[in-house]
């Protein structure tokens, strides 16, 4: 350890411990807000926005998304005078040195909820926070940097508890990542995919991919469909066929993963798949926005494109957004080893922007790409209450509008950029008394996990007899 | 195919030895593996008046007839598609013998598969005709399905699903060819046996499949010689009478990539062979000793023991349990070592071995071993023989 960093760990360690004053919310959880979260998050439980089915609901009323608890003491720094760093504050003190000392850099890595009541509009939520920890000199991808880790306890106008979260995360010194800078550009081009080939048997295939159209081939006589085509049709020997366009949407049937050897054109993990189409017959396809080990052969997946080459567009598919219950799963339904339906999340500068304002995070690395290169980053990055959200959205679209969560624990590695698209999946890993059931989950993006955590949810008790019942 | 039951044989066998880097061409390879089979049988080269090839084999005919000194080839054939085509060139010899279109048939692969080029490295800048074959590739080459290995990837997954197998099944089949490779003196893997565990620590190649799933590129060459009763009779060796050979493509049939049948899970040409070759032979699988299935995938090694009627659909993974399949087992395999073991000679190694259990002479011999099931490609059209120490 040089001096400056011995100086500046001597200057840490007595923050750690302390406890700032508590900090009030400026403003009421609001109904705007939270409907603004739930457009964000494509969040569709009613509980959150709809007086009508909230009133007679299992609270008696509107209630905030739980995976908002921190969101409401969350500092303004937009469209105003640039707020300083509260140095009654612990960990804003320890932010500050850390800022001087050059790790201006900052990601959020944990973020550990857990829920004692619900909150409703008009709470005022106020916070009080402890610094419980400055790791030493860490080098991670992004660079050298600290972890901070606080506690925050959060109350309501009364007083009374109604959650906590352990929050961590890294500063670092922009520049001083392991992936970035110190390595040599490769600005070769990137060799094409090998190219498909065609004669006027097929062309109206290909024709169709360049209009984003999937044709199947289809003998007029007999009505039957062929795929990969052929010039006659099997069963009758007519050749005179047209063609209908595939719906887009199958079921995968089978999978192959290809590791070795690898060719420069593609990305890996590559996933090739046999996908069952609504039509009845089978095409060979990549399979994207989900890994491997997230696979599921039936799984249902619908066409997406890639334009390969100047002159080919290839058919891709990915799974699709499974629907929100419109019941709720209750106790007896749900058992370990049960998987969630995956769900691809695109991720759009739209989203990491609207995401990052919906959740009063003003952190310039979330809407900025110019400050967030100055940071270190490629591009901005989604922030952690977004994450949270759209794994709190995706968990209830799986349980159902009336399912109560206990806790959300998340940890954050590969961030999430504009462009790439995260798959979430996970599984049930324990059912527990009372309803309590706990899912493992992570989402995967193209640089691997975003996201990987676990939740406690309670089911609500089934139907009287339900349990008996055949 | 229809070859008469009995009344043909091989009765010489020769190879090279079988390495990563032969260290000379293909063309010595072919001719080495020739001249051996002849010595084998004790046949003046310049006698042979036939030679059945199949495809991928770049030692033509001609070349090697120039360096046996043979004056007069009256049979010449090359059936096509690979791997499947090896049993193949031996039923098309014996047609030949038995008809009166040749003497003595030569059958032979050789290559430097592994040293002059990686077979299994993709066909990623192959295919780039407008014709038909070329265009049957565009269905999967530009997704990045480029190797056999990631071909049979495709089946093995749908497979594990069907039918409950599990990649240590897979495993099995390869450690029971290691298991006997480590006790073949000419298997490049002698004296290396491996576990399960090792198996399943070897890395993903193409998932579900692992490193040793799959067979690795050989330098080296077999050759077969085939004539007819009346002729083996004046050879040194006991004859491996040929009771069946069969060839076999199924409906929607594709190379290595058959993915568009109803079900993926069986292997309809292996069964189409499998019918003929009991049909012709009068026998059936209660009656092999051994067989010699095609492995250069483990996973497509499962659905023979089903298509050939060993056991039902799906139940591969429980008939190849507890060293059934081993050397003092129901039904042993590969006693070389097969291709995962001894060496990938698209099959033709499999075949001498088959003919050294019905002599007698392999260095993993089953006892009593009189009828023997050898089988070609997998995945692929393809073909077979029932091999068998009893004439007719």
């Amino acid at each position: 350890m040089s001096d400056v960093d011995a100086a500046l760990h001597t200057a840490l360690q007595p923050l750690v411990g302390g406890q700032g004053p508590v900090q009030v919310a400026t403003e009421p959880v609001g109904a705007s807000a939270v409907s603004a979260w739930c457009a964000v998050m494509s969040e569709a439980n009613p509980l959150f926005v709809d007086e009508a089915v909230a009133t007679s609901g299992p609270h008696g009323g509107i209630v905030a998304p739980p995976a908002t608890l921190n969101m409401w003491t969350m500092p303004v720094r937009i469209g105003g005078d640039s707020v300083g760093r509260d140095t009654d504050q612990p960990q804003q003190a320890a932010y500050q040195l850390l800022d001087d000392a050059g790790f201006t850099g900052v990601v959020a890595t944990n973020s550990d909820q857990a829920y004692e009541a619900h909150l409703r509009p008009g709470d005022i939520v106020s916070a009080r926070t402890t610094l419980v920890g400055v790791s030493p000199q860490k080098q991670t991808a992004l660079g050298i940097g600290h972890f901070v880790t606080t506690e925050v306890a959060y109350a309501n106008q009364h007083g009374d508890p109604v959650g906590t979260l352990t929050f961590r995360i890294f500063k670092f010194r922009p520049g001083t990542g392991r992936q970035r800078g110190d390595e040599p550009v490769d600005d070769s081009p990137r060799p094409e995919r090998p190219r498909p080939r065609w004669n006027q048997d097929q062309a109206w295939h290909w024709e169709g991919l360049r209009q984003h159209e999937l044709r199947i081939q289809r003998f007029t006589g007999s009505g039957r469909l062929v795929h990969p085509p052929v010039v006659a049709d099997p069963t009758t020997h007519d050749m005179a066929y047209d063609w209908v366009v595939a719906s887009g949407r199958g079921s995968l049937y089978s999978w192959t993963a290809p590791e070795h050897p690898k060719v420069p054109a593609f990305d890996y993990p590559l996933v090739v798949g046999l996908v069952e189409l609504e039509e009845g017959v089978r095409v060979v396809s990549n399979i994207v926005g989900v890994r491997p080990d997230q696979l599921e052969i039936g799984m249902p997946l619908e066409v997406c494109w890639l334009d390969s080459h100047d002159d080919v567009t290839l058919h891709q598919f990915r799974p699709v957004r499974p629907d929100r219950r419109t019941d709720t799963l209750v106790r007896g339904d749900v058992s370990v080893g049960d998987r969630l339906p995956p769900c691809p999340i695109d991720v759009t500068t739209e989203l990491v922007m609207s995401g990052a304002l919906a959740t009063f995070d003003h952190q310039d690395v979330h809407h900025d790409s110019d400050a967030a290169r100055a940071k270190g980053l490629p591009d901005i990055i989604m922030n952690i209450l977004t994450s949270s959200g759209l794994a709190a959205r995706w968990l209830g679209d799986w349980a159902g509008d009336r399912m109560v969560f206990r806790n959300l624990r998340i940890g954050l590695g590969a961030s999430n950029h504009p462009g790439d698209t995260m798959t979430m999946t996970g599984s049930v890993t324990d059912v527990g008394e009372g309803g309590a059931v706990t899912v493992a989950f992570v989402g995967t993006n193209s640089l691997g996990n975003h996201i990987r955590g676990s939740a406690e949810l309670v089911l609500p008790e089934g139907p009287q007899g339900a349990e008996g019942s055949a | 195919m229809w070859t008469p039951a009995r009344r043909t044989a091989i009765v010489g066998i020769g190879a090279t030895e079988f390495s990563k880097d032969s260290g000379r061409t293909p063309m010595q390879l072919a001719t080495e593996a020739c001249l051996a089979a002849c010595g084998d049988a004790g046949l003046d080269p310049t006698l042979v008046d036939g030679m059945s090839l199949f495809s991928m084999e770049r030692n033509y005919e001609i070349e090697v007839a120039r360096n046996l000194g043979i004056p007069r080839l009256r049979f010449f054939s090359m059936v096509n598609h690979g791997g499947g085509g090896g049993c193949a060139t031996v039923g098309m010899a014996a047609m030949a013998v038995h008809t009166g279109a040749a003497d003595y048939v030569l059958a032979y692969r050789a290559f430097n598969e592994r040293s002059w080029h990686r077979f299994g490295g993709g066909v990623q800048t192959h295919h780039q005709s407008p014709e038909a074959n070329d265009v049957s590739f565009s269905w999967t080459s530009p997704f990045g399905l480029l190797t056999p290995a990631q071909w049979a990837g495709m089946f093995a997954t749908r497979y594990m699903h069907q039918h409950g197998a599990t990649s240590e099944d897979f495993g099995r089949i390869a450690v029971v060819d290691r298991r006997h490779a480590a006790n073949n003196p000419a298997a490049f893997f002698h004296g290396r046996p491996i576990t399960l565990e090792e198996h399943q620590a070897s890395r993903i190649i193409s998932d579900p499949l692992r490193l040793l799933d799959c067979c690795q590129e050989s330098d080296g060459g077999v050759a077969l010689l085939i004539t007819s009763a009346e002729r083996a009779e004046g050879l040194d060796r006991e004859p491996a009478w040929i009771a069946a050979a069969a060839q076999g493509v199924a409906e929607d049939q594709w190379m290595m990539r058959s993915y568009y049948r109803d079900d993926i899970t069986g292997i309809p040409e292996m069964g189409l062979v499998a019918e003929q070759l009991w049909k012709s032979s009068g026998l059936g699988p209660a009656d092999m000793q051994a067989a010699m299935l095609y492995d250069h995938f483990t996973p497509l090694v499962l659905p023979q023991f089903e298509e050939f009627g060993f056991c039902a659909a799906g139940e591969a993974k429980d008939f190849i349990a507890d060293g059934n399949i081993e050397v003092g087992g129901g039904l042993p395999i590969n006693t070389n070592g097969g291709q995962l073991g001894e060496a990938y000679i698209h099959g033709m190694n499999g075949i001498a071995e088959g003919v050294r259990q019905v002599r007698g002479t392999s260095v993993n011999q089953v006892d009593g071993a009189v009828n023997v099931l050898v089988t070609s490609g997998s995945g692929v059209p393809t073909s077979g023989l029932v091999l068998s120490s009893e004439g007719g």
